[in-house]
C-alpha cells in the first residue's frame, strides 16, 4: 500500500539553524522516513586563498576557519609545519598550546551546553551555562586578551605567557566552573522533562559509530574509546595524560553526560599543568622557507578529531593545505539516526553532534565537461560570485 | 528523577544583581593583554619591513620619507587589522605595541579607520604630496 510521503525541507535558512545547511526529510506523519543534508553553503575558499598567502600570513588565516575552536586550527597548522621544517617548539610553549587548547574546550563545551539545552527548550540552562562560559571567556581574555581568535600560537612556540596574574584567575576560575559543571551533570542526567528529550533519543551502537565514521564526544557516547589526545598525543599531552571519557549507551543523554564529564578531565588536566608548568622559552627561530615535503597533522579539537594536510614545496607559501574538520565525520550520523525518529527530534540531533558548518564546508560542486583544466584566482573568484548568485 | 532541578538557581538570582553589563554606561576594566588600535614609535624603525611582510591582512604600510636618515611613515588601517599582534612579535626594534585601552573603534566613515603615524613634519610632507586619508593628524 503506497502512501503519500510529504518533504519538508530545512534551510538553507532556518531559525532552527545558526548556520547554512540544507536537510531534506521526508516524513509520514510526524515520523521522518528518510532524510538527506546537502552542505557547502558557507564555502569560503580558504584552502585556496592558502596557497597566495606566506606561512606566518596562513596562521591567522586558518584560525579563522572557526569562531569557535579556533586555537586547535592554530595548533594543528603550526604542529604540522613545524613538522616539515624540523622545528620543535619548547616545552613552555606546547603546554601554553595545551593550556589554550582545553581552556577553548571548556568554553566550546559549555557553549554546546547552552545551545543544546535551547534547542530542547530549556531555556533556563542555557541562560546559566552561558553566563558560567562567560568565566572562561574572562580567563581567555586575560591570558590571551581576546575572548576568541585568541592568535596565541606563532610558527615555533607561542605569544603569551603564564604570570602569576593570569595564574590565580585561571585557578579561581576553575574552581568556579567545577562546581557548576557538577550541578550541570546532575540536572542533564536527572530533570524529568530534559530526559524526555534524550533519553534513548538518537540511539547509536558502537557499531554504528564505526561503521559511520564518528569522531570525538559523538562518538565516545557511543562506546568508541578514541580520542587523539591519547591515541597519538600531540604538543604536550604525552606529558599530561588524560582519561579518556566514553559512555556505553549512545544516546543523546549520553552525549551530554560525556561533555560534560570531559569537562571535569579538563580541569584536572589544567591544573596539573599549571602545576608543572615547564619552564624556559615561548618560542624558538622558524625559517621563512619551509623544506619541501609533505606531513599530516591532527589534534583532538572540542568537536572531535581535526585533521591538517601540508604540503610545500619549498618556497615561503604552502603549496597545498588540506583541512577536514570533526562535523564532516559526524554529519552523515545525523540522516542516519534522522530515521524512525519524530521531525520535533531533528534540532536536538543535529545539535547532538555539536555541527560547526563553516568550519566543515571545504567543498563545493563544480560540473565542466569533464576535461581538467586549471583556473586562475579571478576565473574562480567569478566562477563563484555567478554560482552564489544563481542558487539564490 | 526529579522536576525544576534550576528552581534554585532561579530563586538564588533574585537576590543577586544582574550579571548583565551595563556597556556603554558602565566599563569593566580592560584586561592588561587585550589587543587594541597598533601604535608605532617612529623613533627606532630600521625600515626593515618585517612587520609589514607578515601582517596576514594588509593593514600596514611603510612609507620612506628619506632612506638613508631613516625617516618612515607608517599608515595603519584599523579596519583592515585583525588584531593578530604578528607585526608586534616580528619587530626586532619594539617600534610597535597594541593598546589595552583604545579598543572603540567603530566609526561611521571607513578612511577614520586609516592612521599615518611618524613625525609631524614627516607625516605634513607626506599628506602635502599625496591624497589625504583619513585623521591627517597622526597620534
Ligand atoms: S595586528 Fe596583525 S593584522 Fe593588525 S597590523 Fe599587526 S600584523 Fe597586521
Ligand atoms: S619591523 Fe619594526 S623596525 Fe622593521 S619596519 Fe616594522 S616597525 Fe620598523
Amino acid at each position: 500500500m503506497s502512501k503519500e510521503q510529504f518533504t519538508i525541507p530545512i534551510g538553507p535558512q532556518h531559525p532552527a539553524l545558526k548556520e547554512p545547511g540544507h536537510f531534506t526529510l521526508t516524513v509520514d506523519g510526524e515520523v521522518v522516513t528518510g532524510a538527506s543534508v546537502r552542505l557547502g553553503y558557507a564555502h569560503r575558499g580558504i584552502e585556496k586563498a592558502v596557497e597566495s598567502r606566506n606561512w606566518v600570513q596562513d596562521l591567522y588565516l586558518l584560525e579563522r576557519i572557526c569562531g569557535i575552536c579556533s586555537h586547535i586550527h592554530a595548533t594543528a597548522y603550526c604542529l604540522g609545519v613545524e613538522k616539515l621544517a624540523g622545528v620543535t617548539a619548547p616545552p613552555r610553549a606546547q603546554a601554553i598550546r595545551v593550556l589554550v587548547a582545553e581552556l577553548e574546550r571548556i568554553h566550546s563545551h559549555l557553549l554546546w551546553l547552552g545551545v543544546a539545552a535551547h534547542q530542547a527548550g530549556f531555556d533556563t540552562l542555557f541562560m546559566y551555562s552561558w553566563r558560567d562560559r562567560e568565566t572562561v571567556m574572562e580567563v581567555l581574555e586575560q591570558l590571551t586578551g581576546n575572548r576568541v581568535n585568541y592568535s596565541a600560537n606563532l610558527l615555533g612556540g607561542v605569544k603569551f605567557d603564564v604570570d602569576t596574574r593570569v595564574l590565580e584567575t585561571i585557578l579561581s576560575g576553575l574552581d568556579f566552573l567545577e562546581t557548576r559543571t557538577h550541578h550541570y551533570l546532575d540536572i542533564v542526567s536527572g530533570d524529568r522533562i530534559f530526559l524526555q528529550r534524550t533519553r534513548g533519543i538518537g540511539m547509536m551502537t558502537s557499531e554504528q559509530a564505526e561503521r559511520l565514521g564518528v569522531t570525538g564526544p559523538t562518538a565516545r557516547a557511543s562506546g568508541v574509546r578514541r580520542d587523539i589526545r591519547v591515541d597519538a598525543p600531540y604538543a604536550a599531552y604525552d606529558r599530561y595524560p588524560i582519561q579518556v571519557v566514553v559512555e556505553t549507551t549512545g544516546d543523546l543523554e549520553a552525549r551530554f553526560i560525556v561533555r560534560l564529564k570531559e569537562l571535569l578531565e579538563t580541569y584536572h588536566l589544567i591544573r596539573t599543568l599549571l602545576d608543572g608548568l615547564p619552564e624556559g622559552d615561548l618560542k624558538t627561530r622558524m625559517p621563512r622557507r619551509i623544506a619541501a615535503g609533505e606531513t599530516i597533522s591532527r589534534v583532538e579539537a572540542p568537536r572531535g578529531e581535526l585533521f591538517y594536510f601540508i604540503k610545500s614545496d619549498g618556497g615561503d607559501q604552502p603549496a597545498r593545505i588540506k583541512v577536514r574538520t570533526p562535523t564532516l565525520s559526524n554529519m552523515a550520523s545525523v540522516t542516519q539516526l534522522a530515521v524512525g525518529h519524530q521531525l520535533a527530534d531533528m534540532p536536538m540531533l543535529l545539535t547532538g553532534i555539536d555541527p560547526c558548518f563553516s568550519c566543515n564546508d571545504r567543498l563545493t560542486t563544480v560540473q565542466t565537461s569533464g576535461e581538467s583544466e586549471t583556473w586562475t584566482w579571478e576565473k574562480l573568484r567569478q566562477y563563484g560570485i555567478a554560482s552564489y548568485r544563481e542558487r539564490g | 528523577m526529579k522536576i525544576e532541578t534550576m528552581l534554585r538557581d532561579i530563586i538564588q538570582s533574585l537576590f543577586h544583581k544582574p550579571v548583565t553589563e551595563l556597556y556603554p554606561a558602565q566599563r569593566q576594566p580592560t584586561p592588561q593583554r587585550l589587543r587594541g588600535k597598533l601604535r608605532w614609535n617612529p623613533e627606532k624603525c630600521t625600515g626593515c619591513c618585517l612587520c609589514v611582510k607578515d601582517c596576514p591582512c594588509s593593514a600596514i604600510e611603510l612609507i620612506t620619507i628619506d632612506k638613508d636618515n631613516k625617516r618612515f611613515v607608517m599608515r595603519y588601517d584599523a579596519g583592515r587589522c585583525t588584531f593578530c599582534a604578528q607585526c608586534v612579535q616580528n619587530c626586532r626594534f619594539n617600534c610597535l605595541e597594541m593598546s589595552s585601552e583604545d579598543w572603540e573603534l567603530a566609526a561611521m566613515d571607513k578612511a577614520l579607520f586609516t592612521v599615518t603615524y611618524g613625525r609631524e613634519e614627516d607625516v605634513q610632507s607626506l599628506l602635502g604630496c599625496v591624497a589625504p586619508t583619513g585623521d591627517p593628524a597622526g597620534e
